[in-house]
């Protein structure tokens, strides 16, 4: 069946803003257990189609199908996680009660140390997050996302101020999570970060410009740097 | 359902209080300076009190005391005997008396202590007030003089007593008022919070339904309502039901603050509500002007405003005791409920189509 072989099934989505077209009847599927990246500009698409993965957006046309459930569905949303590309937590709670907090609405009562030994935060749980970082503040943000241990964790550029050591660990630890069989779904601007992804797939004006593997985009554009591939590709759609 | 998601919303809520010592501090701080400042305004503008002077001592220092009395402006003093003294005050002419007893000259010069008895008629307690001030203010000259005096007043009253205060006089309304008002702000307020920095993306994007958010957020605000309560305040009433009609109130306010802070954008605008939503409502549900002294117009408005049965409500059981076979009592609580139902299908109508 399909659905054991995707995670995420998008097919024909279509979201406008008022008149601005964010999703034009884009499809991608995911399969179980890869690390997808999004990639593409500002106002792309990516965020929205994110949103439509956990049934924020409801699209006006196509079908959103997400660890074989057509959304919107409450009860699959116990097993994704998702990271917001703005930090969201609670300022007056401390890292530890904000993680514990959304573990809790996703079922999960235990798991925060787990969750904030991935992301080296085990030592500032006491931490109250208006105290914190920019970068800590994502970390955090990350442990909420993945607390409760989800098949599916969606991460809107998960990285951003975060140093690049960190970063290079919080990559291990996803390629680890997928290794597990959990499917990671990263919207990025880093092309660094874009090569450590199975697949790749290129939006630009609600649309699947591209898809592939880094190798596979690559050679499709002829070109040895993934980010004169995507600017190359997004010239050609454009013009 | 689940009463885990729910009790997960109302912990954090009250985690988040337990850091915002400010809102807290406002939360018990604001209804004490209200309630005091509201006390000292209507006691005030010209409603001098009288008070009637009983001098028995033989002594110089008790001719003293009552020059001083008498030259106060806070209370209209005058000279009288014990008998004339006791019948104005059982007649409302006076609303208290001080006696200086025949022993006082000398306890004050030899004991070191000064013991007057002050009579107090007690049923308005902000005249009460103003004469314990004026008579502890007219022995503060003889403390003075001497150094180390004691002053122990025996204080009689004649109605209520010494725990019935001003807090008591407005308290039962006051407290109904101050839980809807405070509630309904910091929801709203809360609420844009949620929104403004991206967790209420998150909780949209997780199993939560939204009546356990609306419900989590209900409980968490209630109990922190129902602490209020601490505030002590006169009541002869039954406490449960005051519970319930807090709780219920509580309860509307928690989703009216949830309803509204989907027309604001920012907590700015949220507290621009208030005008519009609270002020009304505090001038015409009775709880300063009674409803029976308004114009007619204004008595027909009163009588839709739900904080005004909320405020009978209490009344009624805090000051007259009231319980449930009480017609009027029924009819509070009945309007209190509807309001509360109205509220919650209002702030989930909004919630839902705000996300989608």
């Amino acid at each position: 069946m399909a659905t054991d072989i995707y995670a995420v099934e998008v097919e024909g989505v279509a979201k406008r803003f008022g008149k601005q077209p964010a999703l034009d009847g884009i499809s991608v599927r995911i399969r179980r257990g890869e690390v997808y990246g999004l990639l593409g500009p500002n106002g792309a698409g990516k965020t929205t189609l994110i949103r439509s993965l956990v049934g924020l957006v409801a699209p006006e046309q196509g079908t959103v199908t997400v660890l074989g459930r057509r959304m919107p569905q409450l009860a699959v949303l116990a097993r994704v996680g998702y990271m917001t590309q703005q930090a969201a937590l609670y300022p007056d709670l401390s890292a530890e009660e904000n993680v514990r907090f959304f573990g809790a609405i996703h079922g999960r009562e235990d798991g925060d140390r787990e969750a904030l030994e991935f992301v080296e935060m085990w030592d500032r749980r006491k931490s109250v997050v208006s105290t914190l970082s920019g970068g800590l503040r994502t970390r955090c943000s990350l442990a909420c996302a993945l607390v409760h241990k989800p098949d599916l964790l969606l991460l809107d550029e998960p990285t951003v101020g975060v140093d690049p050591q960190l970063r290079v660990q919080l990559w291990d630890g996803f390629r680890k999570m997928a290794a597990g069989g959990t499917t990671i779904v990263v919207s990025s601007h880093v092309m660094d970060e874009a090569e450590r992804c199975d697949r790749l797939g290129l939006i630009r004006f609600g649309k699947l410009l591209a898809e592939g593997t880094v190798a596979e985009i690559k050679s499709r554009a002829g070109v040895d740097r993934l980010e004169d591939a995507f600017l190359k590709l997004s010239e050609a759609s454009s013009s | 359902m689940s009463a885990s998601r729910v009790g997960a919303i109302t912990k954090r809520i009250l985690q988040q209080f337990r850091r915002d010592h400010r809102t807290l501090g406002l939360l018990f701080g604001a209804p004490l300076v209200i309630l005091a400042l509201l006390g000292y305004l209507l006691r005030g503008g010209g409603d001098v009190p009288k008070m009637g002077i009983v001098n028995l001592d033989g002594g110089p220092l008790g001719g003293i005391v009552a020059s001083t009395l008498e030259r106060s402006k806070t209370v209209s003093a005058s000279s009288m005997s014990p008998g004339d003294a006791d019948g104005k005050l059982r007649s409302g002419d006076i609303a208290g008396y001080v006696l200086l007893p025949s022993d006082f000259s000398p306890k004050a010069q030899q004991a070191r202590v000064i013991a007057p008895e002050i009579h107090l008629e007690g049923s308005q307690p902000g005249l009460s007030q103003s004469i314990l001030q004026a008579v502890s203010q007219s022995f503060v000259g003889l403390a003075g003089q001497g150094g180390g005096i004691q002053f122990t007043p025996k204080i009689t009253f004649l109605y209520g007593g010494p725990s019935f205060d001003t807090l008591d006089y407005f308290g039962a309304a006051f407290i109904g008022l101050v839980v809807f008002f405070l509630v309904f702000v910091i929801t709203a307020v809360a609420f844009l919070r949620e929104r403004g920095q991206g967790t209420l993306e998150r909780l949209m994007a997780s199993p939560l339904r939204r009546a356990e958010i609306v419900l989590g957020y209900m409980l968490g605000f209630t109990v922190l309502a129902l602490i209020l309560l601490v505030l002590h305040v006169h009541n002869v009433g039954n406490v449960a039901l005051i519970f319930v009609l807090e709780a219920l109130m509580a309860i509307a306010a928690v989703n009216l603050g949830i309803f509204l802070s989907m027309f604001a954008r920012t907590e700015f605008q949220a507290v621009q509500f208030i005008p519009l939503v609270i002020v009304p409502q505090v001038l015409l549900a009775g709880i300063i002007f009674p409803i029976s002294t308004e114009p007619g117009p204004l008595q027909a408005l009163s009588r839709v405003l739900p904080l005004t049965y909320a405020v009978e409500g209490l009344r009624n059981i805090m000051i007259k005791g009231a319980d449930l076979t009480w017609s009027s009592l029924q009819l509070d609580l009945g309007v209190v409920l509807g309001f509360c139902v109205l509220v919650i299908l209002a702030g989930a109508t909004t919630l839902r189509r705000r996300i989608a």
